[in-house]
């Protein structure tokens, strides 16, 4: 026992920085494992954790009047009712900036659905009529604190001086930004003040039902009953969906590179350790010589390189618990993946050591008996390329590469499959500048929203129009409109004409042309189940709306669940006058500056809202790729070291010979590096191949899978993919040259064989 | 006292499925304190011999004593667990564990049978500075000298204190010098008590044994005490004796 941790002690000491690599790579593996996992769990996990918390309501309808809220319990699966509470429209201004809310009257008495739940400071008090208690997620979008003033403006004009007297959790809609408007509970005595016409509000009321699988059923008998009161209807799903928007698409990435990841690293650690153990056979067999069992040289074995491995895992576990942490701002990190992936990966890693432990444990306690490499013969091949004066490094290293055919294998490999994932990395980095540089191409063709706050709509345009960076301004608004067959609400977005169509991305099908036809987002079309060409029926606001879906559009917003059509085929009273102006910019425009531009001339009289790029919302997914890139180059680079320090070992007895036989040490150092060079060459360049291969389905899949639907790839580009795999065999070689440089110039005893 | 014994050992190698033996029939006894030398040409067997002694080879027939117990049915834990109680080896080559300095390569045996740390660094103490290595006890085995490198091989394999020591061919791969050091220690030893068996080629290394077994094409040919007349205080030298 004494005697094996003496042994992996000076071992490890021997290697160093070998060690310290695989510790590595395996921390990097884990910590993106865990964090994948958060991600993708986390997806679900806040609105599941508040909604236990709050005691959530499954449906949420919105209605113009006071709905029976007795009948309405009455429906069959329906356990509890909430509200309903009136709600109003209001505009907070908070630091210059406006954004839309909606004050909900809410008792004194938190209600037993449905309840906000107090993060920060108090739930509403009469003693304090001005206070209001803000949404989590809306109140830190606004850098609203508790004792912070909220200045309110009602549709009327009217502004009001609000007090945040507490911060609260709810599971009642999604989170601010991605779900508008944001959520502000008041008093209702307040917000009658507020909002005293009834007729500028609406009712909000929750039902809690037995079984969440029959929202559906129940979302239609609610619609059946309320019939045209109906303003909208949203389920806990739709909730859901909202809260773990970008988290799934980071999640799946990083999952997808974590998991590939481990593979090559588990590879990579294979390899290592088999090099390792091949390079040792002669100490461990001289182990054996002095009374080491094969049990113990396998257990020795099994613990030094194992030990690495869990080494690896116990660094990787509180980075991928920070990060998550950090970013997520979640302090539960589910048990039960992190506890699987640490198992997993643990488990995994040991059977990778296992082997090369059990080969080495098997070796026969004869030190003497070098561990030769297999003879080969040199090929026809190699032979013809010798007599055609082909310089005698190249052939000869090329041949050596492949004397070992399974750490040949496990090298190329185990380069090819970072190198894969390092061009798919490249991929959805070319996917997300794609997106910044043309983001016409997911639908943002008018970069800024133009919406007439103290001017006509008329006067918004004109203004818009003239100035002389905008190319185009279309008219637009944006309704929720019912699918019954449904029972639940989409966004209708209408922008531009049937005869001036607004330019939006088709990707299937084409353009609408005329009245009554729409495009729509991939999530729509999976949501209603419906193919191009086929009719839908909605209504909005009672209206009977009936559209051809003649295309597929890329619709990053609101996971494609979107339907997007000419303002001429609303019905008049929602579109005139627009709700807004898109205004579509010259090349090469700023639309920071043109938003400037146009606010100063209108004396601050208008409302700009710039259109958020969605590479803009998954900046962060860079920093993942910077980060994995960086990971997976471990792995290359543990691979590399093993083949190098593998093939030296092999050849140390050779170079002697070859000195011998007139190389120069050149020439040898070339062989020795050939040897090496000759599988990087083939894994970067075979990795390279596959990964640009899956790089657009794998995006594209991920578009269709979110609802963005599929047309967004970009592939890297082939100078980028040129420089990558330029700089990996540069690098490569490089590493290679250090120890092939030094076994060159060293005096090589001939004896020992 | 019988330390070792064999009886009729054989061993056949199998190449490409033709028999080679190697070893015909070996017959052989050492007892405790002798310092046996097994001499013969390349290829007549003396280092299967040894190595079969040390169950570092398996034996295709005949049997193996040690300390009057039978080792040759042994399987290969077995074997290990006697040779670290019983067996020190010393190579041609050295074998020294190249990633371990020369203390722990040293100590390394020591703590295998079971000495605890000080007791190992104790005995590493003791061995290392009776071969005069005690400034080098840091040093990694690449940076000392052959005949330096040997010397540790013979502390380490006296480390466990060993009742058979086997040396195969142990300055096969010395200049004269340190031939001359390495077989002075080993004299040394021997006259301290240990047993050992040496495997040689040479016949001055031989000559240091209290007895020569010849081996040609795996079977004794000859087996011969070396009787060695003290000599007197500065007297002609040694007589050799062949019986």
């Amino acid at each position: 026992m004494r005697a094996g941790l003496r042994w992996i002690r000076a071992d490890l000491r021997a290697r160093r920085g070998q060690a310290l690599l695989t510790v590595l790579t395996i921390a990097g593996i884990v910590a993106a494992l865990i964090t994948a996992a958060t991600l993708l769990e986390d997806g679900t996990n806040p609105w599941r954790g508040l909604f236990a918390e709050t005691n959530g309501a499954h449906l949420w309808i919105h209605t113009k009047d006071r709905p029976q809220v007795v009948a309405l319990r009455q429906i069959d699966g329906v356990e509890q009712a909430t509200g309903p509470y009136r709600s109003a429209p209001v505009t907070v201004l908070q630091e210059r900036r406006k954004a839309p809310a909606a004050l909900r009257a809410m008792p004194v008495a938190a209600p037993e659905v449905a309840r906000p739940v107090v993060a920060e400071g108090a739930w509403l008090d009469r003693a304090q009529p001005d206070s209001v208690v803000v949404e989590r997620s809306f109140a830190r979008a606004l850098g609203l604190r508790l004792g912070s003033a909220v200045t309110v403006t009602a549709l009327s004009g009217a502004r009001h001086v609000l007090y945040v007297r507490g911060i609260a959790d709810s599971a009642d809609q999604g989170f601010y930004p991605e779900w508008t408007p944001g959520l502000i509970w008041v008093l209702p005595e307040k917000l009658d003040r507020v909002e005293p016409e009834l007729g500028r509000s609406e009712w909000v009321t929750g039902l809690r039902l037995e079984d969440p699988e029959a929202t559906q059923f129940v979302s239609q008998r609610v619609v059946v009953m309320l019939d045209e009161e109906v303003q909208r209807v949203y389920t806990w799903r739709e909730v859901r969906a909202a809260m773990e928007l970008d988290n799934r698409l980071l999640g799946t990435l990083l999952a997808l590179f974590g998991i590939v990841g481990l593979v090559a690293a588990v590879l990579a650690l294979a390899n290592a350790a088999g090099g390792r153990v091949l390079s040792q056979l002669r100490d461990l067999a001289t182990l054996k010589s002095m009374g080491f069992t094969r049990g113990q040289v396998a257990g020795l074995l099994l613990v030094e390189h194992g030990a690495l491995g869990l080494l690896g895992i116990a660094l990787g576990v509180p980075p991928g618990w920070l990060v998550t942490w950090l970013v997520l701002d979640t302090t539960s990190v589910a048990l039960v993946p992190l506890l699987a992936i640490t198992a997993g990966t643990a488990l995994v890693v040991l059977v990778a050591v296992g082997v090369p432990a059990w080969r080495g444990s098997r070796t026969p306690p004869l030190p003497a008996a070098p561990a030769a490499p297999p003879r080969g013969r040199l090929s026809r091949l190699a032979r013809l390329a010798l007599l055609v004066r082909l310089p005698p490094a190249l052939v000869l290293g090329a041949r050596d590469a492949f004397s070992r055919r399974v750490p040949a294998f496990l090298t190329a490999f185990g380069l090819a499959v970072p190198m894969m994932m390092i061009t798919i990395g490249l991929g959805v980095w070319a996917t997300l500048d794609g997106f910044l540089a043309h983001p016409e191409q997911v639908g943002q063709h008018a970069r800024l929203l133009v919406r007439p706050d103290k001017l006509t709509p008329e006067q918004a345009k004109a203004l818009s129009e003239r100035d002389p960076a905008v190319l185009q301004v279309y008219p637009g608004a944006e309704v929720d409109a019912l699918v019954p067959g449904e029972a639940r609400s989409i966004r209708v977005r209408a922008i531009g004409g049937s005869a001036s169509p607004y330019p939006f991305p088709v990707v299937e099908g084409r353009m609408y042309a005329d009245r009554g036809e729409a495009v729509a987002g991939q999530g729509l079309l999976d949501l209603l189940r419906v193919k191009i060409g086929d009719r839908v029926w909605l209504s909005v606001g009672g209206t009977p709306l009936i559209v051809r879906i003649v295309g597929r559009t890329v619709e990053p917003d609101l996971d494609g669940q979107v339907l997007s059509l000419g303002v001429d085929s609303l019905a008049a009273k929602d579109v005139v006058p627009p709700e807004f102006w898109g205004l579509a910019l010259k090349p090469g425009a700023d639309p920071a500056e043109v938003r400037d531009r146009l606010l100063a001339a209108s004396g601050e009289g208008l409302e700009i809202q710039r259109v958020v790029n969605p590479a803009e919302r998954l900046a962060v997914i860079r920093v993942v790729i910077v980060a994995l890139v960086a990971v997976l180059a471990l792995i290359g680079l543990a691979n590399l070291l093993t083949a190098s320090a593998l093939g030296l070992r092999d050849h140390a007895y050779d170079l002697a010979v070859l000195k011998a036989m007139g190389l120069t040490p050149r020439q040898v150092m070339a062989t020795l590096v050939m040897g090496t060079g000759v599988l990087v060459v083939l894994g970067v360049v075979a990795g390279t191949a596959a990964g640009s291969f899956v790089v657009q389905g794998l995006i594209d899949l991920q578009g269709h899978t979110s609802g963005v639907g599929a047309g967004i790839a970009r592939p890297p580009s082939p100078l980028m993919l040129a420089v990558a795999v330029l700089v990996a065999v540069g690098a490569a070689l490089a590493v290679a040259l250090i120890p092939a440089r030094r076994a060159a110039r060293a005096q090589v005893p001939i004896t020992a064989r | 006292m019988t330390v070792l014994k064999t009886v009729n050992l054989v061993k056949i190698y199998q190449n490409n499925h033709v028999p080679v033996p190697a070893v015909r029939g070996v017959d052989l006894q050492v007892d405790e304190g002798e310092f046996v030398a097994i001499m013969g040409p390349s290829g007549s067997g003396k280092s299967t011999l040894v190595h079969m002694l040390g169950g570092l080879d398996s034996r295709t027939s005949g049997e193996i004593w040690l300390d009057g117990k039978r080792a040759d049915t042994l399987s290969e834990s077995a074997w290990a667990l006697l040779r670290r109680e019983k067996i020190g080896f010393v190579f041609q080559f050295f074998n020294l564990v190249a990633s371990m300095t020369v203390a722990d390569n040293v100590e390394l045996p020591a703590l295998l049978a079971g000495a605890s740390p000080k007791e190992a660094r104790e005995r590493r103490e003791y061995l290392l500075d009776a071969l005069g290595l005690t400034e080098r006890v840091e040093a990694a085995p690449a940076q000392l000298s052959g005949g330096e490198q040997q010397r540790v091989a013979l502390a380490r394999a006296l480390s466990n204190k060993p009742s058979l020591l086997l040396a195969d061919e142990p300055t096969g791969n010395l200049d004269s010098r340190n031939t001359r050091d390495v077989l002075r220690l080993l004299n040394e030893v021997h006259r301290e008590g240990q047993t050992i068996v040496l495997v040689t080629h040479d016949a001055r290394v031989a000559s240091l044994a209290d007895r020569v077994v010849s081996l040609l094409d795996g079977q004794i040919v000859d087996d011969g005490k070396i009787v060695r007349r003290r000599p007197g205080r500065g007297g002609a030298g040694e007589v050799i004796d062949l019986r």
